[in-house]
């Protein structure tokens, strides 16, 4: 038994990746068999049979290797994500500092900051629509209004940590106000930013698809809208793949930066 | 005695506080403080917890208003920090995502030095106080004694005129604290200015100053300043001179009612 506990609980790389790899195979394999027993309009297996049941793997291999139309609508969609998650960024960041330096502003803003930030952003998507109508922007804002404040509220709460020691250091040493924004601020909160700027990447991807859904149909949600009003599952789950994929790879690069930034946070004594 | 005395004496006056008091809200922390502090001398200021010391010293320094009375550095009125006033704190103060040679080299930096003086003067304070090696570290990779080294290069590069140490070695462990203190006597024999030094410790009031200031009373006043004469340079073998064991034992027998006092009072 100890030694089956052992095993289990091993932090060895080759029992991790094993155990990863082992985890995916059997969820592939459930996927594969489900897939197969069912009609291809409500499900379509991982790898398929090419015929009666086309497969999601096939289908992705063609929409990124062999669809020019299909790149297009990514490269359309990506392009509103970095518009719409650019923006965010570029407002919340400072912004957020700036609230935690002024506390009368903070104070005058925290209840409405908060209410927007549980507020399911989707459900101001008919005011926007209503609006604004179904330009490429209004679709940029509504990807802006889902990034926007998970930033916004870690960077406050980063900003407003900030050590008092250390700002009193900077008085004492005769810092301008740039100065303890740039030797200060930025630095103590750009780890708290990253871990706001991560969850803001993962809400921005829905913010995408729910603006390519509801506002003018473009982009990958128009190809998904597509697929599933052709009763293309094959099509559907690729795309969601896609969807999934670009998630993960912004999620990572956010982790990598927060990791190299936070490097002093988590040994600070 | 009476030569040293004189030649002191015949010092002029670098920091003159009058009739100083502080205030937070209704609770009056220390009044009418009255000292003079002249230009090449170590003042120690000695007291129980909470009379109210190192808010004096933040006064010094410009950090806090007075609410009462004036300190003037070098003729000036304080109302904000100072130029050549420099303060190590208690709590270090580094910036954990700055290397010691960042931490070392902020005041100038933020003085607006040219590069030349910064590159100069930055490596010479590092190896002063002893962190030659360390130049690349971050602080959480150095222990607290030297992450104070490093506090007190910061200050030192900016070669003040008034060096203000708010109980710089309290959050040290006891062999340190010995070897950062009798460092520091090195450092200021190299380059004497007007040291403030705030502790709680009655030891290393004694051993640093060349005057003791003790604090004493609710709210708190000046309630003796001594005159420590006692052979320069301090070193180890000061600790064990019979005048040093008289000093410790006077400032001990002033102090001791309040430290019961407010021992009682903090449990």
């Amino acid at each position: 038994m100890d030694r089956v506990l052992t095993f289990v609980n091993s932090d060895r790389p080759y029992v991790r990746w094993g155990t990863v790899l082992l985890a995916l195979l059997i969820g592939g394999v459930i996927w594969e068999i489900v897939g197969l027993q069912f009609n291809q309009a409500i499900m379509a297996p991982l790898i398929g049979d090419g015929v009666d049941h086309p497969g999601t793997l096939p289908r992705l291999g063609r929409y990124l290797f062999d669809d020019e139309e299909y790149l297009l609508s990514l490269v359309q969609s990506i392009q509103l994500f970095a518009t719409g998650f650019g923006l965010a960024l570029a407002v919340a960041l400072p912004f957020g500092i700036i609230l935690a330096r002024l506390v009368m502003l903070r104070v005058a803003l925290e209840s409405y900051i908060l209410m927007l930030y549980v507020t399911p952003m989707i459900a101001l998507i008919p005011f926007i629509l209503s609006i604004l109508g179904f330009d490429f922007w209004p679709k940029v804002l509504v990807v802006y209004l889902f990034a926007f404040f998970p930033i916004l509220y870690n960077t406050l709460e980063g900003a407003r940590s900030v050590k008092p020691e250390l700002l009193e250091v900077a008085k004492s040493f005769r810092s301008s106000e740039l100065a303890i924004w740039t030797d200060i601020l930025i630095p103590y909160t750009l780890p708290y930013a990253l871990t706001g700027i991560r969850q803001a990447a993962g809400r921005a991807l829905v913010g995408m698809v729910a603006a390519e859904f509801f506002l003018s149909t473009s982009g990958l949600g128009e190809e998904l809208q597509t697929a599933s009003r052709n009763f293309d599952m094959a099509g559907v789950l690729a795309t969601i793949l896609v969807i999934t994929g670009l998630g993960i790879t912004f999620m990572k690069i956010a982790g990598v930066f927060e990791q190299k930034f936070s490097a002093w946070r988590g040994l600070d004594r | 005695m009476n030569a040293a005395t004189a030649a002191a004496d015949a010092q002029s006056s670098r920091i003159e506080i009058n009739g100083v008091g502080k205030r937070y809200g209704d609770l009056q922390v220390f009044k009418d403080i009255n000292l003079e502090f002249r230009e090449r001398e170590i003042v120690t200021i000695v007291g129980p917890s909470g009379c109210g010391k190192t808010t004096l010293l933040r006064c010094i320094d410009g950090l806090l208003p007075v609410n009462e009375g004036e300190i003037r550095i070098e003729g000036d009125l304080i109302t904000q920090p100072r130029e050549g006033v420099s303060m190590v704190f208690q709590h270090f103060g580094l910036f954990p995502w700055k290397t010691v040679r960042h931490n070392v080299g902020y005041g100038l930096k933020l003085a607006g030095a040219p590069r030349a003086e910064i590159a100069e003067k930055v490596p010479y304070y590092t190896d002063l106080v002893g962190l030659k090696g360390f130049e690349d570290a971050y602080p959480y990779q150095l222990s607290g004694g030297m992450q104070q080294r490093c506090g007190l290069a910061r200050a030192l590069t900016m070669e003040p005129s008034v060096l203000l140490m708010d109980e710089p070695f309290a959050a040290v462990d006891a062999q340190t604290r010995e070897i950062l203190q009798f460092e520091l006597l090195k450092i200021w024999g190299m380059r004497p200015m007007t040291m403030v030094f705030v502790t709680h410790s009655i030891e290393e009031a004694v051993l640093m100053g060349d005057r003791v200031v003790v604090l004493k009373g609710r709210p708190s006043s000046v309630f003796e300043v001594i005159d420590v004469d006692l052979p320069a340079p301090r070193d180890r073998s000061t600790l064990s001179h019979p005048r040093f064991a008289e000093y410790r034992e006077h400032v001990w027998n002033t102090l001791m009612d309040e430290v019961r006092a407010a021992e009682f009072e903090l449990n």
